[in-house]
C-alpha cells in the first residue's frame, strides 16, 4: 500500500486534468439519472392528461440532458485519457531518475533482460490505476451522493436503500472480490512461473531430453503443470464472472427493494404515485457508473503488485547507490591499477567466480586477459570498472581507492568497447555523438572508416538495439564509439569476436595506433596477434595460472603455451 | 479462421447450452420490464394495494435472479470451453513441436515455440471466454428486445428500426476513414513503447558516456509526444462514441416524446406499454453498443487465437520406426551408410550419397568447413533425421527397422553445448540412462570424467541443485557432467560433437582421454575440430558441399586429395580459413 501512495502522490502532479476528469464524469453520471428520472416522470405525468406544456418541457429537458450527457462523457474520456498519459510520462521519468543512479549495481542482483522488460510492462501497466482504480470511485461517489440527496425529498426510505446499495456494490462487494482476486493471482503468477520452467527446458533441453529418451517423462510432467494453471486460471476466471454478476445482481435488487418500498408507500398513499416511476428509472440507472467497480478488483491487485515491484527494485536495500565521491585525482594521464587480494561472487551464486586474484596493470602498458569461457575475464574488467564491487580485497587507480572514488569520474576516463554494445535508436551519427557532442562529420567519417565502416552514412539509420546491423557492424560501430571517446584507460572486452581474422588485424592495427601510452586492457578469445602486448594474463576459473610477455609465455611452456598449440591445431 | 470455427464447433454441446441460457437471458430482461411496469401501474394508476403486488414482486425477484444466473452460467460456459481449448491446444502444440525434426527446431525458433506454448495459448482464452458469450447476448437480446417492442407499441419499434442502425453504420464509416490513419500512428506507439526499453537497456551504456541526464530530456520530450499522439487517435474514437451516445440518447427522447404524445394526444396506448418500452430501451441501446465494442476487442482476441491455430498448419517430418529391438552384443554393431542422402527443406543445402562402414571399435572422423554436412550427418547417425534416399544400417539392417529406443539405449551424444536441467547434479548426470542406476555409478562416472573432486568439493555434493541451463558452472564443467552421462550409460556408439573453443585445458585433456577410454568398448564418430583426433581417427570422412570427397586415414588422405591437405595445411599455418 505505502507504494501504491507514493504512485498517488505523483499522480496529484496533474489536479488540472483530474479535477476536469472527475466534473465531466459527475456531469454524465448526473445528466444520466436525470434523463431516465425525467422519462419516467414524463411517461408518469402523460399518463394522468396533463397539460400540452409541461409535455414540452419535458421533452425538451430530456433531449437537452441527452445531449449534456454525450458532452460531458465526450469531456470526461479526454481528460481522463489525458490525464492517464501525463501520469505516465510522468511515471516513466521518476523510475528513470530513481534507476539511473542504481545502474549498473542493479544487475548486481537482477538479470538485466527480465527486470528491464518487467519495469517497463510495470510502468505501463500503472496506466490502468488512474483509469480504472483511482477515479470512477470519486465520480461514483459524486453521483451517488447527489441522486440519494434527490431521492430523499420524495422518500428517507428509497434514499436509504440506495445508500445502502451502493455501499455494497462499491466497497463491500469489490472489497471481498479483492481479497479473493488477490489470493487467486498469487497463485496463478506462482504456477505460471512454474509451467514457463518447464515450457523453457523442454524446448530448449529438447535435444538431449530426446536422445537421452526422457521426453516423454518431461512432456508429462509439463502437462500436468499446464493442468494445474489452466485450473488456477479457470478459477481466477470464474471468480471475475461471479463478481460481475453478483455485482449485477445485487444493483437489481436494490432497484426492486426500490420498487416494492415505492409501491408500498404509494399503496398506502404515502408518496404520490407520479414518482414512482421516476424514482425506479432512478435505481436503474444511477447504477450503470458502478459497472466499471467490477473490474476494480482486477486493476487494483495489478496496479497494487506492479507498484510494489517497481518500488522493490528501485528502493533495495541490496543495492546501494555508489558511495565514492571523490574524483580522480590525475587526470588525463594513463593510470596504474593494482588488484589486492580480491575476492568476488554474484549474489545468489553458489561459488566465487574470482576466489582470491592479485595483480598490477602498469601505466601505460598493454595487457592481455586470456582464458577459456568462464574464467572470469569479463568479471575482472566489470570490478575495474565499478560495474561490480569486490567485496573482499581493493582495487587502485594510482595511489587512489576505488571505494572511494564516484564511478562516473572512472568512466569518463575511461574508453570502452563490452560484449554486448547498446546502439540506440536513431541515426549512425547519434550513436556516435553519445562519445562527444563536438565531434563534427569528418571525425566521425574518419572513426568509421578505421574500423572498417566507411560505407555506412552518418544520416543512417539504425533500429532498435542496432538490429538492422549485422554483429560485426554493431561491434565495430561500438569501437568506432570508443576511438571518438576521450580517455586514458581503455577496457575491450572480446571487442572484435564477431569479425573475420583480416579485419580484427586491421581494426587492432589501428587501436595500437591510437593507445599511445595510454594503459590498455584487453580480452581477447583468439591467442594471435598477442606478441605487442607488454604482458599476457592467463586465467583459469578465477585464478590466474600464468602471467607474462608472449615470448616469455611461449618459452616456458605452461598453460599459454599448451592452448596456443590447441589453437593451432583447431580447424 | 476455419481453425478457429473448428474449435468452436469441438464444444458444440456447450455452445447449444450457451444459446439457451443466452436466450433465457433476453427474456428475463424482457419479463423483468414486464414485471416492474406491472407493480408500477398497478399502484399508480389502478390504485391496487400492496399486497396484490406481493406475488408480482416475488415474480420480479425470481426473473431477477434467473437473469443473472443465466449471465453467470453463460459467462462459465465461455470459461470452460476456453480452458478446454486451451489444455487442447497446448497439449497438440506440444507433441506438434515433439515431432519436429532436430535440425528445424533450431535455436532461433526455440524462443518463438517458448512463447508460443506460454503466452501464445494464454492469449487465446479472452476470444473463448468472453468475446463468444458477449456476441450472443449483444445480439440476441436486442433482437428479442426490439421484437417485444414491436408487438408493444409499432411506432417506437420503428423509431429503434430507424435510428439502430446508424449504430454499425456510423462505427464502419468513421472506422473504415480513421482505421488506416490510426494503424499508421499506432504502429509509430509501438515504436515509442520500445523505446523506453531501449533507454533502460541502453542505460549502462549511457553511464559509461556520461550521458543520462540528456537522455532524460528526451525521454520526457518523446513521452509526452507520445501521449498527444495517443490522444490523437483517441479523440477519433472519443468522437465516434460521442456519435453513438448522441444517438442513442436522441433515440431515447424522441420514443420517450412519443409514448408522451400518444398517451395523451391520440391516447392510441396506455401507461402500462409504454412504460415497458422506456425500461426496455436503454438496456435495447446498450446492448447495442457492447457488441460495437466486443467486436473491436475481438478482433485482437480473434488475432491471437488465429496466430496460435496457425502453427497445426505448419508441416513438421516424422520418423517412423520399426518395432525390432536391437540386440545388445558383446561388440559394437556394424554401421554402414549406403547411398546416404538428405536434402534440407526450404534450403538448398543437401547432404548426397554418402557410402561408408564403420567397423567395430572404429575411431571415425567426421571433417570438413563450416556448412560441410558434418552435424547434419552426425543427426542422421543418432536417427534424429530420417533420410530422403539411401539408408544407414546397423547389423546390415535398416536403422529405421529397430525401435528408436533400442538405438538410443545404445547410443551417447555429447554435443557441444549440452544441456544442463534445473535440479541436482546426481539427476543431471542420471539423465543418461532410462534405468535407475545408483549412487555409486554415479560417482564412478563422475570420477571418470574429472568432475568428481569439484562435486565432493561442495556442501551438498551430487545433491547441489545447480540452476536452470546450469547458471554457474562453466562451459568446461557443463561438458564434463555431459561426458559423465555418457560413462553412466556405456554406450556401444558414442556421437561426439567436438567444441570449436572456449574449452579450459583440464577440461580439454579430460575430454581426450574419456574418448580414448570409451573407445574401448564403442565405436566413436567425432564431428572433428582438432588436428590430434583426425591424426588418430581409424577413417576419415572428407566433406565438403554435403558430398563426401574422400575417406581414409589422415596420411591416404593427405597424399590423395588436394582440398584436404590445403584444409589441413592453412590451419597448421595458425590462421583460420
Amino acid at each position: 500500500m505505502r507504494s501504491l501512495q507514493k504512485i498517488i502522490k505523483l499522480m496529484l502532479l496533474e489536479k488540472k486534468d483530474i479535477l476536469l476528469a472527475i466534473i465531466c464524469g459527475f456531469v454524465a453520471g448526473i445528466s444520466s439519472v436525470a434523463l431516465f428520472a425525467a422519462s419516467g416522470y414524463l411517461i408518469s405525468k402523460a399518463a394522468l392528461t396533463p397539460p400540452f406544456y409541461t409535455l414540452i418541457i419535458l421533452t425538451s429537458a430530456v433531449k437537452l440532458l441527452g445531449l449534456i450527457k454525450a458532452g460531458a462523457k465526450y469531456g470526461e474520456r479526454l481528460y481522463s485519457h489525458r490525464a492517464t498519459f501525463t501520469i505516465l510520462s510522468n511515471l516513466r521519468i521518476t523510475f528513470f531518475e530513481k534507476l539511473e543512479p542504481l545502474v549498473p549495481h542493479l544487475f548486481r542482483k537482477y538479470t538485466s533482460g527480465d527486470l528491464l522488460a518487467r519495469i517497463v510492462g510495470d510502468v505501463e501497466s500503472l496506466q490502468n490505476f488512474f483509469l480504472r482504480v483511482f477515479y470512477p470511485p470519486i465520480v461514483l461517489l459524486l453521483v451517488f451522493i447527489s441522486t440519494v440527496f434527490f431521492a430523499s425529498f420524495y422518500s428517507a426510505a428509497i434514499a436509504v436503500i440506495m445508500l445502502v446499495g451502493f455501499l455494497l456494490t462499491t466497497i463491500a462487494i469489490p472489497a471481498l472480490f479483492y481479497l479473493r482476486q488477490a489470493k487467486l493471482s498469487g497463485k496463478v503468477k506462482q504456477e505460471r512461473g512454474a509451467l514457463s520452467i518447464e515450457v523453457t527446458e523442454f524446448m530448449y533441453g529438447f535435444r538431449d531430453l530426446k536422445l537421452f529418451q526422457q521426453l516423454q517423462t518431461k512432456e508429462t510432467q509439463l502437462l500436468e503443470q499446464s493442468e494445474t494453471y489452466l485450473k488456477q486460471q479457470k478459477q481466477e476466471n470464474i471468480n471475475k464472472a461471479y463478481s460481475q454478476s453478483v455485482n449485477g445482481f445485487i444493483t437489481s435488487i436494490v432497484s426492486w427493494f426500490v420498487l416494492a418500498v415505492g409501491a408500498y408507500l404509494v399503496a398506502n398513499g404515502e408518496l404520490d404515485g407520479i414518482f414512482l416511476a421516476m424514482l425506479v428509472m432512478i435505481s436503474l440507472t444511477v447504477f450503470e457508473p458502478a459497472a466499471p467497480m467490477a473490474v476494480f478488483p482486477i486493476y487494483m491487485e495489478e496496479s497494487k503488485s506492479a507498484a510494489t515491484r517497481l518500488y522493490d527494485v528501485a528502493e533495495d536495500p541490496d543495492i546501494q547507490a555508489d558511495d565514492g565521491k571523490m574524483p580522480i585525482e590525475l587526470l588525463d594521464r594513463a593510470p596504474e591499477i593494482s588488484l589486492q587480494q580480491i575476492s568476488f561472487s554474484y549474489m545468489g551464486d553458489w561459488r566465487a567466480t574470482i576466489p582470491d586474484l592479485s595483480l598490477t596493470i602498469p601505466a601505460g602498458s598493454k595487457t592481455a586477459l586470456i582464458g577459456a569461457s568462464g574464467s572470469g575475464k569479463s568479471t575482472l574488467l566489470q570490478l575495474i570498472l565499478k560495474m561490480q564491487q569486490v567485496q573482499v580485497g581493493e582495487i587502485h587507480w594510482n595511489n587512489q581507492s576505488l571505494a572511494t572514488i564516484d564511478a562516473a569520474s572512472i568512466w569518463q576516463q575511461t574508453k570502452v568497447v563490452l560484449q554486448e554494445n547498446h546502439l540506440f535508436y536513431g541515426t549512425i551519427r547519434d550513436n556516435l555523438l553519445l562519445a562527444d557532442n563536438q565531434l563534427d562529420d569528418q571525425q566521425m567519417e574518419k572513426a568509421l572508416a578505421e574500423v572498417n565502416l566507411g560505407h555506412l552514412a552518418l544520416d543512417a539509420n539504425v533500429s532498435e538495439n542496432g538490429e538492422n546491423l549485422s554483429g560485426g557492424e554493431k561491434q565495430r560501430l561500438a569501437i568506432a564509439r570508443a576511438l571518438l571517446k576521450k580517455g586514458n584507460l581503455w577496457i575491450l572486452d572480446e571487442p572484435t569476436s564477431s569479425l573475420d581474422a583480416q579485419t580484427e588485424q586491421m581494426i587492432y592495427q589501428h587501436i595500437f595506433e591510437q593507445v599511445d601510452g595510454d594503459t590498455l586492457l584487453l580480452v581477447s578469445h583468439r591467442l594471435y596477434g598477442l606478441e605487442k602486448m607488454d604482458q599476457i594474463i592467463v586465467m583459469d576459473h578465477g585464478n590466474i595460472v600464468e602471467s607474462g610477455s608472449y615470448y616469455e609465455l611461449m618459452e616456458k611452456r605452461g598453460y599459454f603455451y599448451q592452448m596456443k598449440i590447441l589453437e593451432r591445431s583447431l580447424l | 479462421m476455419d481453425n478457429i470455427k473448428q474449435t468452436v464447433w469441438m464444444h458444440k454441446k456447450r455452445i447449444y447450452l450457451l444459446v439457451i441460457f443466452t436466450f433465457l437471458f433476453g427474456i428475463a430482461i424482457i419479463a423483468q420490464a414486464f414485471m416492474m411496469t406491472k407493480v408500477i401501474d398497478g399502484v399508480f394508476l389502478h390504485n391496487q394495494s400492496f399486497s396484490d403486488m406481493i406475488p408480482w414482486l416475488l415474480v420480479l425477484l425470481f426473473i431477477l435472479l434467473l437473469r443473472f444466473a443465466a449471465d453467470y452460467v453463460s459467462k462459465r460456459i465461455g470459461v470452460s470451453i476456453a480452458t478446454d481449448v486451451k489444455r487442447n491446444v497446448r497439449k497438440k502444440l506440444l507433441i506438434k513441436y515433439a515431432k519436429i525434426d532436430l535440425p528445424l527446431a533450431g535455436r532461433g525458433q526455440t524462443g518463438r515455440k517458448v512463447s508460443m506454448l506460454l503466452d501464445g495459448v494464454d492469449e487465446m482464452d479472452s476470444f473463448y471466454s468472453q468475446f463468444i458469450p458477449q456476441v450472443m447476448q449483444s445480439t440476441f437480446a436486442p433482437l428479442l428486445m426490439l421484437i417485444v417492442i414491436f408487438t408493444q407499441h409499432i411506432n417506437s419499434g420503428l423509431i429503434l428500426l430507424v435510428s439502430a442502425p446508424f449504430i454499425p453504420i456510423f462505427m464502419i464509416i468513421i472506422g473504415i476513414k480513421t482505421q488506416k490513419k490510426s494503424e499508421e500512428k499506432l504502429d509509430k506507439l509501438a515504436s515509442f513503447s520500445g523505446a523506453f526499453l531501449d533507454m533502460l537497456r541502453g542505460l549502462v551504456t549511457l553511464k559509461l558516456f556520461g550521458r543520462t541526464k540528456q537522455q532524460q530530456h528526451e525521454l520526457e520530450k518523446s513521452s509526452l509526444g507520445f501521449r498527444d499522439t495517443t490522444m490523437d487517435i483517441l479523440k477519433v474514437a472519443f468522437t465516434q462514441s460521442f456519435a453513438l451516445e448522441l444517438i442513442s440518447m436522441l433515440s431515447i427522447g424522441i420514443v420517450a416524446l412519443e409514448l408522451a404524445i400518444q398517451l395523451i394526444i391520440y391516447e392510441s396506448i396506455s401507461f402500462f406499454p409504454a412504460f415497458v418500452i422506456l425500461i426496455l430501451v436503454p438496456e435495447f441501446f446498450t446492448s447495442l453498443k457492447e457488441l460495437g465494442t466486443t467486436f473491436h476487442n475481438g478482433r485482437s482476441s480473434m488475432g491471437a487465437a488465429a496466430k496460435v491455430l496457425e502453427e497445426f498448419d505448419e508441416k513438421s517430418g516424422n520418423i517412423h520406426y520399426g518395432k525390432k529391438e536391437l540386440p545388445v552384443l558383446s561388440n559394437p554393431p556394424i554401421i554402414q551408410l549406403d547411398k546416404l542422402s538428405y536434402q534440407f527443406p526450404a534450403s538448398e543445402f543437401q547432404l548426397q550419397d554418402i557410402e561408408a562402414t564403420f567397423l567395430p571399435k572404429q575411431k571415425i572422423a567426421i571433417v570438413g568447413a563450416s556448412g560441410a554436412g558434418k552435424s547434419t550427418l552426425l543427426q542422421l547417425l543418432s536417427g534424429m533425421l530420417q533420410p530422403d534416399s539411401g539408408r544407414i544400417t546397423i547389423q546390415n539392417e535398416d536403422l529405421l527397422y529397430y525401435s528408436q529406443s533400442s538405438w538410443l539405449d545404445q547410443l551417447a551424444y555429447i554435443s557441444q553445448h549440452p544441456y544442463i536441467f534445473s535440479g541436482t547434479i546426481q539427476e543431471n548426470i542420471l539423465l543418461g540412462v532410462t534405468n535407475n542406476a545408483d549412487k555409486k555409478a554415479v560417482q564412478k562416472a563422475a570420477e571418470s570424467a574429472g568432475i568428481a573432486p569439484l562435486i565432493e568439493s561442495f556442501e551438498k555434493g551430487y545433491e547441489t541443485r545447480i540452476g536452470e541451463a546450469g547458471r554457474g558452472l562453466s562451459s568446461g564443467e557443463k561438458q564434463r557432467i555431459s561426458i559423465a552421462r555418457a560413462f553412466l550409460k556405456q554406450p556401444s556408439v558414442v556421437l561426439l560433437d567436438e567444441p570449436t573453443r572456449g574449452l579450459d585445458l583440464a577440461t580439454e585433456k579430460i575430454l581426450q582421454q574419456s574418448i580414448q577410454k570409451l573407445n574401448e568398448t564403442a565405436t566413436v564418430i567425432t564431428v572433428a575440430h582438432r588436428l590430434h583426433t583426425i591424426k588418430s581417427a581409424d577413417q576419415i570422412l572428407f566433406l565438403e558441399n554435403g558430398r563426401l570427397l574422400g575417406k581414409g586415414t589422415h596420411e591416404k588422405l593427405l597424399d590423395t586429395l588436394p582440398s584436404y591437405r590445403k584444409m589441413v595445411t592453412i590451419q597448421q599455418g595458425g590462421k583460420k580459413a
